[in-house]
């Protein structure tokens, strides 16, 4: 379905249009501005990376997924892909790293979209080192909890 | 569409298996989505449940108030006849006083209904069930579908035979539709405002959406208790459930059965519908709506000029290209090859070549010869100077001579 012709459906209404303080947000897992503009929603365009960060288990390096928007025309869920997938997207839990993670941001959209590409690596970048700092505060915690 | 796109049907009972592999898309799927004919079409179906209310009639007028003129220092209102109360003198009837009747006062027959036209609503329905098949909408409309293995959701028709609760939970967690049921059980909030007494109590949200076809399924009954979830059949289906609010794109289940019906109830575009009398899906305004696709074709590229760079005139300030050498090159293009050339020269001067030294000799032969002659010269001068000053110190002297002689 065109980007076109779903922006002017989803524009003024969504379920991740927040609206506050004047501002128009985006709670879009696959929008990695935060803002809803129609290039930054990914959940409607053909391919887009949302970095998601999510809750796992304490001690886990990285607590990132990276998100791929798959082309949705009537696929059926391939079950015996290696990456978690859905409907509309496939899931890969960034664990090596993040230049693994980049190097996949950037064969995604190749020369095209750098606003985009510059967007989600930004993203993955502050998330990185979001969970840097809280790796860094639980290993100081379990030290003073074992003394 | 050249290639007519296809869709499986799963098993009930294992949400991995699939019965049918391939099946052709309804029609209807394709239909053109145009949120302003279900907006329009929404807002006045809407109305049409809506109960006829009114205020008593009588309410506020059950007086023999009269206005007591003019002269008696109060207001021209209508005033409560009798004596003996509080209320007597009091203002009455107006919608400006305090127990009078309201200012136009509802009346039941108000039109509470509006009608639509067929063609309309068949649209509206039409898009409505376009929109269940494509998964950005369905995602915009907040339905939790990262689960569902399928949109549409097709499964086959052992599904109409439940009648137990249970089975229908158990039947929804397999196809990952329980994600939705729970974000409806979690999100149940009690009403804010009056409604809460007069039986409305919570507001609940939509979940998924069973749709069924042949009329003596039970399954109504099993899934009826599962909050959120609505069961409609294929041939009374309903544009307020399928676009709710006036959002496009409602989580459907569609049993296989009615799956099949939907080319019999909209038609196609190949034939007219048989069942909707006439009815023939709209057809799109553009077939390719993707304008990026388009601009970036071959075909289009091919024949667009190439992109204008935006032409600066003048710089926001004057240089002066005397002194500034990049500005003497934009008006000059030559002046940079004058230059190197000058630089060249001079440092060809500097080295020692043969005709240099000889110009350097002739000019020292010259400037030798020159300061001869002028010596010389300075010679004769002097030479000169000496001899009339001695003519001169002799003319005095024989002058002085002859004045002593005297």
């Amino acid at each position: 379905m065109s980007q076109q012709v779903l922006w002017e459906v989803v524009k003024g209404n969504n379920a991740f249009l927040v609206k506050r303080n004047g501002l128009t947000l985006s709670t879009d897992p696959f929008n990695n501005t935060g803002v809803q503009t129609y290039s930054s929603t990914g959940f409607i365009s053909k391919n887009a990376v949302g970095v998601v960060p999510t809750s796992g288990k304490v001690n886990q390096i990285n607590n990132i997924n990276l998100v791929a928007k798959k082309s949705t025309k009537f696929q059926q869920v391939d079950r015996k892909a290696k990456n978690t997938q859905s409907v509309y997207a496939s899931t890969l839990a960034v664990k090596h790293g993040v230049h693994t993670a980049s190097r996949v941001i950037r064969k995604r959209f190749g020369t095209s979209r750098v606003g985009l590409q510059k967007a989600a690596l930004r993203k993955l970048v502050k998330l990185n080192r979001a969970n840097a700092v809280r790796r860094r505060n639980e290993l100081a915690a379990a030290k003073a909890q074992k003394k | 569409m050249t290639s007519v796109p296809l869709v499986s049907v799963f098993s009930a009972d294992d949400s991995s298996k699939v019965t049918a592999k391939h099946i052709p898309l309804p029609a209807v799927f394709q239909t053109p989505i145009r949120p302003d004919i279900v907006s329009f079409v929404h807002t006045n179906i809407a109305k049409n449940r809506r109960q006829a209310h009114a205020v008593n009639p009588q309410a506020g007028m059950q007086h023999s108030a009269e206005s007591w003129g003019t002269g008696r220092a109060v207001a021209r209102i209508p005033r409560v006849s009798g004596s003996g109360t509080h209320r007597s003198g009091q203002a009455a009837f107006g919608n400006q006083c305090r127990k009078g009747r309201m200012s136009l006062p509802i009346k039941v027959w108000r039109r509470w209904h509006r009608r639509v036209n067929i063609k309309q609503k068949r649209h509206a329905a039409a898009t409505a069930v376009a929109a269940t098949g494509i998964v950005p909408l369905v995602l915009a409309r907040g339905h939790r579908i990262s689960q569902v293995p399928q949109i549409p959701l097709v499964v086959e028709d052992k599904i109409e035979s439940y009648e137990k609760t249970t089975d229908a939970l158990n039947f929804l967690k397999r196809f990952g539709a329980f994600e939705d049921v729970q974000k409806v059980v979690s999100t149940k909030v009690v009403r804010a405002g009056i409604s809460k007494q007069r039986g409305k109590k919570y507001r609940v949200r939509k979940g998924p959406l069973v749709v069924y076809f042949n009329e003596n399924a039970k399954l109504l009954k099993a899934f009826r208790n599962v909050p959120g979830v609505e069961v409609v059949n294929v041939t009374r289906l309903n544009l307020l459930q399928l676009a709710p609010g006036g959002q496009l794109g409602r989580f459907v289940i569609w049993t296989q059965s009615a799956f099949a019906h939907l080319d019999k109830l909209f038609g196609t575009y190949r034939y007219t519908s048989i069942i909707k009398d006439g009815y023939q899906l709209l057809r799109p305004l553009i077939t390719n709506p993707d304008l990026a696709r388009i601009i970036n074709s071959n075909q289009v590229q091919e024949k667009v000029q190439p992109a204008k760079t935006t032409k600066v005139l003048h710089e926001v300030q004057k240089k002066n290209p005397l002194k500034n050498t990049k500005a003497m090159d934009r008006l000059n293009p030559y002046a940079k090859k004058q230059r190197a050339a000058a630089v060249a020269a001079i440092k060809a001067n500097t080295k020692g070549t043969k005709k240099i030294k000889k110009n350097k000799a002739l000019k020292k032969a010259s400037r030798a010869a020159y300061n001869k002659v002028a010596a010389s010269l300075n010679d004769a001068t002097k030479a000169a100077v000496q001899e009339e000053q001695d003519i001169k110190v002799k003319y005095f002297s024989v002058q002085k001579g002859a004045a002593q002689t005297e």
